[in-house]
């Protein structure tokens, strides 16, 4: 899912609890903002920490004035071949900067019928990834190769290409499953431990420990049923919670008990994280929660007349008109995508990733 | 609804329509002004115009302001396309204009976000008598939560921004730094604007008869010199343009674009503080937004809905939320909001939109002929040749100095490619907190108090 989802839904779970509504309109608080910070923090953990300390077993680093993709093939095939043998292979590809808007671009593919690592050299392109015309690689033998991992068989949540164009190259790791299959596995380091319910718990109780030392009772203590210090690392915990909950939703799942598992899980496959409709479903419900929790926990309200003057209609024009057009267009869209056989939005690849503004889709 | 029908049709009004022509015809010549924020140019015309205040009846002049500011919110992309940004709204926009300029496909760029623009004209007119319903009540629920909804969006710009560079070497450190180095860029610059805006509004240096020019300067210094700078620096000039005899555009972009835009431009125009730019990112996020036609067509939807929502929020009878400078500009010749008066600024802000359409590709032809003629460098020299002393004549050596500290730090974001909204931490940081209450407390600490 997009950040902003994962933010908006934070700030949507902490509203729920009445006394941070009150500690927001009453005591200027920025309680409720904490929810939106831990929401969006799994995604921060991964794309600005975890995936500079993650170590691979082998980096390709194409030599742009010696292109051959059977080099680049060989390589991959050498962390399978280490997958093979000791269970885990990771592997690091570069990218090729020709100049400052200059880039010489390659695709790897992994061909499961054939058990063939498949790379491609690509033109070169700018950082928009708009190709030149011309500046294909003229020798096919060196252009494409085709390389054969023996006694392999892959398996791949995504049966797609990979272009390695700008920026940051992908990484994969190769995994030996107990059925022998080899699994790819796209960007190792993603959604492992910062997407964790384990690490959720302990952030949290580190902060109730804090928050039980530091914050006293507040006013009215005789209104709420939760402790003022309590607030804290539970809205810490569900903000956490529902980005794991909503990343579950895709295709790429998380590790949820990290380190008690090992491995990422599958997602659900429901919907694709970059996809247009589900993402503004989440954002949609997530606002209209804000706003009936805002209202319906407003501070006095005997005193103060309500924003919503009529539930149903606020529910009705508000939540659920919107959501049957959202409803008409994805399953619309969905038809169509069925009826054109157009591939689903290319989540998984680097051009992908790099295009996307918001990381966190990936 | 006959009555309503009787007023918006009585060929008295047409010197309504006359006046916001005017309006449109001078937003033109606003747009081109480089770097000045139409809110400030708009409060010195009106300062000559308020002078024929006898002469002029107030819907006249509210209806000269609503041809203003529609066709600078839709004319604006013109040469902010092809001579830079004015505002922090258009700096949004800038990059992916850019880009399509440097293809040869300005022309395109203009026209997507014109039709945006248009249809965020629309969505406003056919949600202007919905707004008299829900809107009291979306006032009276968010009042108090104002700060932390700027608080959010705070957090949000700032967390939202990822790591950019190559990641190339064996040590993970270097990779490390090299990544962060934007983002601490980022967080750096966004912390000094802040400063610098506790500083400009807790004790401002402009002389104080031009009081109202007081934030100039730093827009001045933060969004527009450094852009000039680049465009001086830079070598490269404008390829040839290509004008298409056709657009590609279907449906379902036009109501993508037009929906993502609208949520961004309302959010924006509803929130204090919050601009287009800043606006639009969150909206872009929201709705998943990738397409590169999507994007500028949505952001010609957010920055008119921005513009022209924000005015006409003052205008709902009943709800008393004034947005955005233009709105302050009027209140004092504005003393009593009818529902007539509502929809006769709905019915002129969708004739001040027509027309300024219409001139759209004439403009930007224009403009498209004056960078063929004229070096691109050129035309930066002497926009900031003008824009330089109209800021000392306005604020003095005060504003000068003001100006010369925030180019400074608006050079920051663009020689460190880093998000140059961050730079609206003048506004966002010194507001918030003030709304929270902290503000005093900043300025205890900062010993301005």
């Amino acid at each position: 899912m997009k950040g902003f989802t994962h933010f908006i839904s934070g700030i949507a779970v902490a509203s729920f609890f009445p006394q941070a509504v009150h500690m927001a309109s009453q005591e200027q608080s920025f309680i409720l903002c904490l929810g939106g910070i831990f929401g969006i923090l799994p995604d921060t953990l991964d794309f600005k920490f975890a995936k500079y300390f993650h170590k691979s077993d082998f980096e390709i680093r194409p030599d742009p004035d010696d292109l051959d993709a059977n080099v680049i093939a060989n390589d991959v095939v050498k962390a399978i071949n280490k997958a093979k043998e000791t269970g885990r292979g990771t592997v690091q590809l570069h990218t090729m900067q020709l100049a400052s808007n200059r880039w010489r671009s390659y695709t790897l593919g992994f061909d499961s019928k054939s058990s063939e690592v498949c790379v491609e050299i690509g033109p070169i392109v700018d950082t928009g990834q708009i190709p030149f015309e011309g500046t294909e690689l003229k020798d096919p033998k060196r252009s494409v190769a085709r390389v054969k991992v023996d006694d392999c068989e892959f398996y791949q949540q995504f049966d797609k290409k990979s272009q390695i164009a700008i920026m940051t190259g992908p990484c994969f790791e190769f995994v030996k499953r107990e059925n022998g299959k080899i699994e790819i596995v796209f960007l190792p380091w993603h959604r492992t431990w910062s997407h964790s319910f384990t690490l959720g718990l302990l952030i949290s109780f580190i902060v109730g420990i804090i928050s039980f030392l530091t914050v006293g009772d507040g006013p009215n203590p005789e209104l709420y049923t939760i402790p003022r210090w309590m607030l804290y690392p539970l809205i810490i915990l569900f903000g956490s919670m529902v980005h794991i909950i909503e990343d579950s939703t895709g295709f790429m799942g998380n590790n949820l008990f990290y380190p008690f598992t090992k491995d990422r899980t599958n997602g659900l496959g429901l919907m694709s994280a970059a996809e247009a409709i589900p993402n503004f479903l989440f954002v949609w419900t997530s606002i209209i929660c804000i706003l009936f929790n805002l209202d319906r926990f407003r501070w006095a309200p005997d005193e103060v007349a309500a924003g919503i003057s009529s539930q149903l209609a606020f529910w009705g024009w508000f939540y659920l008109l919107p959501l049957a057009v959202m409803a008409y267009y994805f399953f619309k869209g969905k038809r169509e995508k069925a009826i054109k056989a157009v591939k689903t939005v290319d989540f998984d690849s680097q051009s992908g990733a790099e295009q996307e503004t918001d990381v966190s889709v990936i | 609804m006959s009555e309503l029908l009787n007023y918006l049709l009585n060929p008295g009004h047409l010197d309504l329509i006359y006046f916001s022509v005017i309006g449109v015809l001078f937003s033109c010549f606003i747009s081109f002004l480089p770097a000045l924020h139409i809110y400030n140019v708009i409060g010195i015309f009106l300062l000559v115009v308020l002078k024929f205040e006898a002469a002029m009846a107030p819907m006249q002049l509210i209806s000269l302001c609503i041809g203003m500011i529609v066709g600078y919110s839709i004319l604006n992309t013109v040469p902010a396309t092809y001579f830079g940004p004015g505002d922090e709204s258009l700096s949004y926009y800038i990059l992916p204009g850019a880009d399509w300029l440097a293809k040869g496909r300005g022309f395109e760029s203009v026209i997507l976000t014109g039709v945006g623009a248009l249809g965020g004209i629309i969505l406003l007119a056919i949600l202007a008598p919905a707004f008299v319903w829900f809107l009291p009540g979306l006032k009276s629920i968010t009042a108090p939560h104002m700060f932390w909804i700027i608080g959010a969006v705070i957090a949000y710009c700032l967390l939202s921004e990822w790591p950019k560079g190559l990641s190339q070497s064996e040590n993970c450190w270097t990779n490390f730094f090299e990544g962060w180095k934007y983002l601490g860029v980022g967080l750096i610059t966004f912390l000094l604007s802040g400063i610098l805006g506790f500083i400009v509004m807790a004790k401002t240096m402009v002389p104080i008869e031009f009081a109202f020019q007081s934030i100039t300067p730093v827009f001045v210094g933060l969004f527009a010199i450094p852009w000039l700078i680049t465009n001086i620096i830079n070598i490269g000039s404008i390829p040839p343009q290509h004008e298409p005899e056709s657009m590609e555009l279907d449906w379902d972009l036009v109501r993508r674009g037009t929906f993502g835009g609208f949520l961004g431009g309302f959010f924006a125009a509803f929130i204090p503080i919050v601009t287009a730019g800043v606006g639009g990112l969150m909206a872009g996020h929201a709705t998943a937004q990738r397409d590169g036609r999507l994007f500028v067509m949505s952001y010609g939807t957010c920055k008119t809905v921005y513009y022209v929502g924000s005015f006409l929020l003052f205008f709902i009878p009943g709800l008393s939320l004034t947005r955005g400078g233009l709105a302050w500009i009027v209140t004092p010749v504005v003393t009593s909001l009818t529902v007539k008066e509502y929809f006769l600024f709905v019915a002129i802000m969708i004739i001040s939109a027509g027309f300024s359409f219409l001139l759209l590709i004439p403009f930007t032809r224009a403009c498209i002929k004056l960078v063929k003629r004229v070096p691109y460098h050129w035309i930066s020299v002497l926009a900031l040749i003008i824009v330089v002393p109209a800021v000392y004549s306005f604020t003095g050596w005060g504003g000068m100095a003001i100006m010369t500290v925030a180019t400074g730090l608006g050079l920051f974001p663009v020689l460190f490619q880093a998000r140059r909204m961050n730079l609206m931490g003048v506004l966002l940081l010194p507001v918030c907190l003030n709304m929270a209450g902290y503000g005093n407390d900043i300025l205890r600490f900062l010993g301005l108090l």
